[in-house]
């Protein structure tokens, strides 16, 4: 029997599922993901959460419970950096052992994944993980060279402009049809926010499809190359951010800003973000000063969908009037 | 005469006002939508109905607010709009030039901006509702002063105290506090009257450009304490525009003669619907995880629409063109 690795759908999902996918699978697990994020998840997240970390984190505990029975491992990797001298947030540093205090949680595969100094750390890792499945370096070295290109893939089809649902049915070799093409004659509007915020459809209350119904096409920093996306950070802000994230969502925003063809820029914040408060502040102020429409939108926990409508409604419309001049009522 | 209506239906009040073809208000209802909000609308139609001079023709209804689009199915709506570009419309089409509009309702308070006749930039409070309608309301309630009386009474003050204005519950307590020291009642209302513009300029004017002329609008603008402490905090004189309390409903007015010139004829039911049977109810999907609450609206018996649900698996069996939720 192979052993199952749980791995949940929540925060960095989003960027590496593929590739871990992948890696598990060549070793001979077989990998086992948390159902879509839901209120029932998200109640049992936040009856097990601390109380001082963010929504996407909450929910992220309802997801890793989901696991518990369904999995014999839980792939919840220590996540201190990805990127040379830049951090992921705290809260994900610490989520294995607010995890692990729990009971029923089946054990945790919780590398120490810190690329500050140096990526060479990454095979070591690999290494630690690959060796719990097993005892061929070459194996897990084979295990690890599919999964890189199988992301590299991932990150093609998202730079095509795909959703991370759709770029992970291609890769997954799952796809029914093809992905429609967009309506020509819409806004293009810049969704900036962590991808476990604007990808996961429950907790976001659809906001990419909302905003596609109301004539937006929709562009991602996940869109950009991540050149082009440090490029523009680095032009515009004084010095560089801690976060690779929130890095990202900058340099994107910065340089979606730029262009003529992005008719404004929605910034999507989680309650109890830290870096959040911090990055839209930056986004926002730039905005203004280079007068791009902006908006921003904090999720928490409340279900009600009217806030969020109406705000975004009178975004689209505020697009529709600054286009059409004064006569467009 | 004919005219075109617009219905405003917020959480504290329902407005509904006539607009005569050439974009003049004819008539004006402000009801207390007292959490429901369907009766409301119907007593608001008929006390309408009941004052038009026979033969007025309705060519056309807007609806607008947090319960629009529950009133938009009632009347027949030909614009379903929100608020805010409801205020703005209303608000550019009575006072031509308006560069800001500071809108304080019941629950909920938005600054939007304008340049140039086209908005530039809005916000609206988040869950925080201090500094609203209804927070002014209770601490009337509870120091015993009609809420009309409120700003008159501010008015009076000589040196206005200073309250903590960041959160509803911590005003209050500051508020007891002062009045347990003996400071005078138009001191306490005038402080609370800048400590809740202090809240709105910090939360929702943070960054913007504040530029005359400025108009004030939404219920609380009838608060004249609340209009001075704007003029104090700003620095410049605030309008307050004739029919102030149902600007959401004249924006709504506007847009419905808009969208019904552009396709040429109206939906509205008629004022008959103020005396048709509407029923809400509501279920609890079981269908998956998300337990959906969804809401049923039938008229007669028979099923107009269904909301609230995530999937559409809801709204689509009632079979409408148009998409609520």
């Amino acid at each position: 029997m192979p052993l199952k690795v749980g791995i949940p759908r929540a925060l960095l999902y989003y960027y590496y599922y593929p590739m871990w996918r992948v890696f598990f699978q060549e070793l001979g697990a077989e990998v086992v993901l948390s159902q879509p994020s839901n209120k029932g998840l998200l109640a049992t997240g936040l009856k097990h959460a601390v109380d001082e970390v963010c929504l996407p984190v909450k929910l992220a505990y309802g997801h890793v419970l989901d696991l518990a029975g369904k999995s014999d491992l839980i792939f919840l990797p220590r996540l201190v950096s990805i990127g040379r001298r830049e951090y992921i947030c705290p809260k994900f540093l610490g989520f294995p052992d607010m995890i692990r205090r729990i009971k029923g949680v089946p054990k945790l595969i919780d590398p120490n994944i810190n690329l500050y100094k140096s990526r060479m750390e990454l095979y070591r890792v690999v290494h630690e993980v690959g060796k719990l499945f097993s005892c061929s370096c070459y194996k897990i070295g084979m295990a690890y060279m599919r999964s890189v290109k199988v992301h590299n893939q991932y990150l093609k089809l998202l730079r095509l402009g795909l959703m991370p649902a759709e770029a992970m049915a291609i890769v997954e070799d799952r796809v029914e049809n093809l992905p429609v093409p967009e309506a020509v004659d819409s806004f293009k509007v810049a969704l900036i926010g962590h991808p476990y915020n604007i990808y996961d459809t429950y907790v976001n209350m659809n906001v990419i499809k909302r905003l596609k119904e109301m004539g937006a096409s929709i562009m991602t920093a996940e869109f950009l190359p991540e050149q082009v996306v440090n490029n523009s950070a680095a032009r515009c802000l004084p010095k560089k951010l801690f976060w690779t994230l929130g890095q990202r969502m900058a340099g994107a925003a910065f340089n979606y800003m730029e262009r003529s063809d992005v008719a404004g820029i929605v910034h999507i914040a989680a309650f109890g973000c830290g870096p959040d408060s911090m990055t839209g502040e930056l986004i926002e102020r730039s905005a203004r000063l280079n007068g791009v429409p902006f908006l921003n939108i904090t999720l928490d926990e409340h279900t009600g969908e009217a806030g969020l409508l109406t705000r975004l409604e009178a975004f689209m419309d505020m697009l529709r009037w600054r286009k059409a001049g004064p006569a467009w009522v | 005469m004919k005219g075109f209506l617009g219905i405003d239906v917020g959480s504290v009040s329902t407005n509904i006002v006539l607009m005569d073809e050439g974009g003049m208000v004819v008539d004006d209802i402000y009801l207390r939508t007292q959490g429901q909000p369907i009766t409301t609308v119907q007593a608001g139609l008929k006390e309408l109905a009941d004052r038009l001079p026979a033969g007025t023709i309705i060519r056309g209804v807007g609806t607008t607010g947090s319960g629009r689009h529950l009133a938009g199915l009632i009347v027949g709506a030909d614009a379903v709009k929100n608020e805010i570009t409801a205020h703005a419309v209303a608000a550019s089409s009575l006072v031509p030039g308006v560069q800001t509009i500071l809108e304080i309702g019941g629950q909920d308070s938005k600054i939007i901006i304008l340049r140039n006749g086209v908005v530039n930039d809005f916000a609206m409070n988040t869950v925080c509702a201090a500094g609203t309608g209804s927070f002014l309301d209770q601490q009337a309630a509870r120091l015993n002063i009609p809420i009309e009386k409120f700003g008159e009474n501010a008015l009076l003050a000589r040196t206005p105290v200073r309250i903590a204005g960041r959160c509803a519950v911590f005003a209050e307590s500051d508020m007891i506090h002062k009045q347990q020291m003996g400071c005078s009642l138009p001191d306490i209302l005038a402080g609370l009257c800048e400590a809740l513009v202090r809240n709105y300029l910090n939360n929702l004017g943070k960054g913007k450009e504040i530029l005359a002329p400025v108009v004030f609008q939404g219920g609380v603008a009838a608060n004249v304490g609340m209009t001075r402490a704007f003029e104090n905090a700003l620095g410049l004189s605030i309008q307050v525009p004739p029919y102030f309390n149902v600007m959401g409903a004249v924006g709504a007015a506007i847009l419905a003669r808009e969208a019904v010139s552009r396709k040429g004829s109206s939906l509205f039911k008629g004022f008959g619907v103020a005396d048709t049977s509407f029923r809400a109810g509501s279920f609890e999907c079981s269908g998956c995880a998300n337990l959906c609450e969804v809401v049923e609206i039938s008229e007669n018996n028979t099923i107009l629409a269904r909301w609230g649900d995530r999937c559409g698996k809801w709204n689509s069996t009632a079979g409408r063109e148009e998409k609520i939720s």
